[in-house]
């Protein structure tokens, strides 16, 4: 059966290995990097290191404000994704399960919207906020990055509503249980699956976000991580390895959480892949 | 139905109404009549087409859009690492599940951070070029970051690297949904590995590919400033040369304090984008059909 | 201090709200308790990101005043123009704020958020603070000198002994530095350069080329706004120099993808003959390389007035319209110029504060010493690019000098992509003219 052509197994699995060398080549330099002292860069950039210090990570959390950065960042995601979340499902419920006027039109005005790229909306929202006194607070900046992430979450939940059987709601609603109690008691539990893919991309994206962090969070007490990175860099330019010590301290959070709960995550992205 | 239970759609999609027209609604209001305006301030008085005439007057902005348009290179590339890969995982070879994880990492990383990495490995003296000259490569080992000519294709292969995990990510979940006795049919017909690809599983993923290609598209035109921003040290360059619109943007508003400016080419941006979205849902649709 | 310095570089990322501001500020306003009696004073000021011990100083200093209550506030870098244009139009702004040089502190000057010092501070303490001639505006100043910082080339004292060059008697003319740099180069190190892929080198590279051939800084504002022509070989010769630089093979070859600071450490490596630096670094560097760090201006290739002229960037406190005493914000403002504080301020953080009565015997360092005798207390200008418009820094002063070092354009291009900018700023800015060219007129007019 086999052809001259057939790719072997061999091949496919160098074409794989090559693959996941390429995916993780920075990764790997980043870390090994982060354990070389300055001299020992000076003279071997590309060698594992001959004796680890850990002295870089040492002063970064010692002289960097990295975890606070992180505060900044986490306080974002979670106010950001718990407010998107909430406000997604109660839209998503009323779009999936109830008839009303201007219904298909919300749901494709909503999904278009996740197409709009952020940086078309920062100029009247950065002049509403400084009027509003609102650039560098906490508030302003969650109010933004959950309306960012609002239509993936709506075009998810509203899909995922619709898988829910009918029959669920109606034998619900002849209990006498009102919308909410439906909602609350019956369509979420179900839902779990797509929250936590929701919750994933979502707590990714605002995670991961530079320009809306660098143009609404502008006090040094205010900064996120990923503002916090370029400051980083551009003050220990000259120190690569205390730099790369700082992006492994800056990767690890959402590193550990990828490893932990990989399958949530990758059904997460395979599932949420358009953010 | 009563009254109250005919008000209740409108309380439960209310908060979302409202929530889209702040972030969304207004701004793409404001941005419009913005552009007709010589903001100082939070507004200015009204100056026609002016703002349009001063951005398309500008060579920068169009070395900005051209820059944008050169990004649009990747995605062919992009296309093919994500094809191979995707489907090589999807025949489930061994330790598949364990080379998902690993070419899912790029996308797991936060762009800023992968950026500040790459910047030490492509620096003239830095590990990249070291390696080249190492493997007596050295005509290759260019100043990757600090040429005006070569700046812009090192952030495009940052780009590929990253944006290629969404692809794979998208197309494997197509080939894990395929309908595997279709495959199977075809391989007790005889029909080598090249041919069931090509024949048979390519077609089902037109839907797909398509679908990646104009996210792709918005993603180049609109969607790379940490890329830009980080790599370039804080404002893109040497010099000019990975300006690319959404730094335009940012620049006319934040270093020129010209929001006017920055809105007129916010518009332009929003209906190129508009356009490219429309192409989207049509895309998507047929994705869907599939 | 190498890292701590940094900051003072990002200040262009700063002004980003202040022109916004303009309009809209009274809206918001930052309440501020009982700031309007008599005696009871507040004071906002920044420094301690770029000068450790700044803070320590004034508190200390607020302590030791006996004339009046001062409540001080450390601003954030981001802030320190928004935070203070946005209580000035609200009408709350504090008594004494920190200003930087130049454009910075202009636009509050222009919407009238600052108070003419002239007034109010004895001329002579005013002089000695060295406020820079870009505070001069309308005929009046507007800040009083704070501490300084002297922007100079650097080099290498090691590397030139080596290359055969007297360490002592650092190239004063533009041949003489061609030479230098060629024997720099037969001795076997990258002769001069540093890194400019963040693109500050760019900009302290016209700080320190462009007045050779001015005889004014009014001068330099006319070229920023287009009124004169960087077409015009005079004034782009800086570039063609640096052009010719690069062709030579003077430069270090890695500069286009070192940045600034990686750059200066170079010199102070021995890797790299010269340089450009900022003072705040020397006690530092002198420090690692045993005095080996030597100072100069930049060789003279210029023909104007202000060729050869030590730079010294200053920044400084001004009054605000809304300080409800300004005597007594005023007396304040000399109580910090007065010998025992000046005394002080050296103490607690090792830098010069800016005056020049400054007894400078309690500095040990000799080059330290010596800068500020060359610098700090002969005649000065201070830096130029304070007076560029956000625009015309962003699309031209960065861009050229990337661009000539990358070694994609020539002088002469670099001469018309500024032109070009200037003349593009006042087609974006047409209600902006008008201030400049009031500016010019300050900084045209002899001290």
């Amino acid at each position: 059966m086999r052809t001259p052509l057939q790719p072997s197994n061999v091949a496919k699995q160098l074409v794989l290995l090559f693959a996941a060398f390429l995916a993780l080549v920075p990764t790997i330099y980043m870390v090994i990097t982060a354990l070389k002292s300055d001299e020992e860069y000076a003279i071997d950039k590309l060698g594992f290191p001959h004796s680890p210090v850990l002295e870089n990570f040492r002063s970064v959390l010692v002289d960097s404000p990295f975890l606070y950065w992180m505060l900044n960042s986490g306080i974002l995601v979670a106010g950001a994704v718990m407010l998107s979340t909430a406000i997604s499902v109660l839209g998503a419920y009323a779009i999936a399960t109830m008839q009303f006027r201007g219904r298909d039109t919300l749901l494709a005005v909503s999904t278009s919207l996740m197409a709009v790229p952020p940086v078309v909306m920062i100029v009247p929202l950065f002049v509403l906020y400084t009027r509003l006194n609102m650039v560098s607070t906490y508030s302003g900046a969650i109010l933004i990055y959950a309306g960012l992430i609002t239509p993936f979450s709506v075009y998810l939940l509203v899909t995922f509503f619709r898988t829910v059987p009918r029959e669920l709601y109606e034998a619900a609603h002849i209990d006498g249980a009102g919308q909410f109690t439906i909602l609350m008691k019956v369509v979420l539990p179900l839902s779990l699956p797509a929250l936590v893919t929701l919750i994933v991309v979502n707590s990714l994206y605002v995670w991961n976000d530079l320009l809306i962090a660098i143009i609404f969070m502008q006090d040094d007490a205010k900064r996120t991580l990923m503002a916090g990175i370029s400051v980083f860099s551009g003050r220990y330019n000259n120190q690569v390895p205390l730099t790369m010590a700082g992006m492994v301290i800056a990767s690890a959070p959402m590193f550990i959480l990828y490893v932990l709960f990989q399958k949530q995550f990758i059904r997460g992205l395979m599932s949420g892949a358009i953010k | 139905m009563t009254p109250s239970s005919r008000l209740t759609p409108y309380l439960y999609v209310l908060p979302l109404v409202a929530l889209l027209a702040f972030v969304f609604g207004y701004p793409l209001l404001r941005i419009f009549e913005f552009s007709f305006k010589m903001v100082r301030g939070i507004d200015g008085p009204w100056i026609g087409l002016r703002n349009y005439q001063l951005v398309l007057g500008q060579s920068l902005f169009w070395e900005s859009v051209l820059h944008n348009l050169q990004l649009l290179l990747a995605i062919p590339v992009m296309v093919a690492i994500s094809l191979i890969v995707s489907v090589l995982l999807s025949e489930r070879v061994a330790g598949w599940k364990l080379y998902r994880i690993i070419v899912f990492v790029p996308f797991v990383l936060a762009i800023p951070i992968v950026a500040v990495v790459m910047k030490r490995m492509f620096q003239f003296s830095g590990p990249v070029n070291e390696l080249l000259r190492w493997m007596s490569l050295d005509f290759m080992a260019l100043d990757w970051i600090g040429s005006s000519d070569v700046a812009l294709w090192t952030v495009m292969i940052l780009i590929i690297w990253r944006e290629s995990a969404l692809g794979i990510i998208l197309f494997l979940a197509r080939l894990l949904s395929l309908d595997e006795s279709v495959i199977e049919a075809a391989k007790i017909d005889g029909a080598n590995w090249w041919h069931r690809l090509w024949h048979i599983i390519l077609p089902e993923m037109r839907g797909v590919i398509e679908f990646y290609m104009v996210i792709s598209v918005i993603t180049m035109l609109a969607a790379v400033f940490s890329y830009i921003y980080i790599m370039g040290g804080g404002r893109g360059g040497p010099g000019t040369s990975t300006e690319v619109v959404e730094l335009y943007i940012f620049n006319a508003l934040i270093r020129s304090s010209l929001p006017g400016i920055a809105s007129a080419a916010s518009v332009m941006l929003f209906l190129v984008t508009g356009v490219l979205i429309f192409l989207l849902f049509r895309v998507r649709r047929r994705a869907e059909n599939f | 201090m190498t890292k701590s310095a940094y900051p003072m570089l990002t200040r262009r990322n700063l002004m980003l709200t202040s022109a916004m501001l303009a309009g809209g500020a009274a809206l918001g306003g930052l309440s501020k308790g009982a700031a309007a009696q008599v005696k009871d004073m507040d004071m906002w000021y920044w420094g301690e990101q770029e000068l450790p011990g700044l803070q320590k100083y004034v508190n200390d200093s607020v302590a030791k005043y006996k004339a009046a209550s001062v409540k001080p506030m450390l601003q954030d870098t981001a802030v320190v123009i928004s935070q203070f244009q946005t209580a000035a139009a609200a009408g709350n702004a504090p008594d004494v704020q920190y200003l930087w040089n130049g454009i910075y502190h202009m636009e509050s000057v222009w919407l009238d958020y600052l108070r003419g010092l002239k007034s109010l501070i004895k001329p002579d303490v005013l002089a000695a603070s060295n406020p820079t001639m870009l505070s001069h505006f309308g005929g009046d100043i507007y800040r009083t000198g704070w501490y300084p910082l002297p922007m100079f080339w650097c080099y290498n004292k090691t590397l030139f002994e080596k290359a055969g060059l007297d360490p002592e008697a650092p190239p004063k003319t533009w041949d003489e530095l061609l030479v230098a740099c060629d024997k720099l180069k037969s001795s076997g190190v990258e002769p001069l350069g540093g890194g400019i892929q963040d693109g500050y080198w760019s900009e302290w590279y016209i700080t320190h080329s462009l007045p050779q051939q001015l005889d004014s800084l009014g001068e330099a504002v006319e070229l920023f706004i287009g009124d004169k022509d960087f077409n015009d070989p005079k004034y782009h010769e800086h570039w063609v120099k640096l052009a010719e630089l690069k062709s030579k093979g003077f430069l270090n070859k890695d500069m286009s993808s070192l940045e600034l600071y990686p750059g200066i450490d170079l010199v102070v490596a021995g890797k790299l003959g010269i340089g450009q630096t900022i003072g705040t670094r020397l006690p530092v560097d002198s420090k690692a390389t045993g005095g080996k760090i030597g100072y100069m201006t930049m060789p003279v290739f210029g023909k104007g007035k202000l060729a050869a002229m030590p730079v010294v960037d200053v920044q400084g406190l001004g009054i605000s319209t809304n300080a409800e005493d300004p005597a007594a914000a005023a007396a304040f403002l000399e109580f910090l110029q007065s010998p025992e504080q000046l005394k002080a301020f050296w103490e607690a953080t090792n830098w010069l504060p800016s005056n020049t009565t400054f007894d400078s015997s309690v500095i040990q360092d000799a080059s330290v010493r010596g800068l500020w005798e060359n610098w700090g207390l002969k005649p000065n200008i201070s830096n130029v690019t304070n007076l560029m418009p956000g625009q015309f820094y962003e699309r031209a002063a960065i861009p050229t000098g990337q661009q000539i070092v990358a070694g994609s354009i020539t002088g002469e291009q670099a001469g018309e992509l500024a032109a070009k900018t200037a003349k593009e700023w006042k087609d974006f800015n047409p209600d902006m003219v008008e201030n400049y060219r009031k500016w010019v007129k300050d900084l045209s007019s002899p001290t």
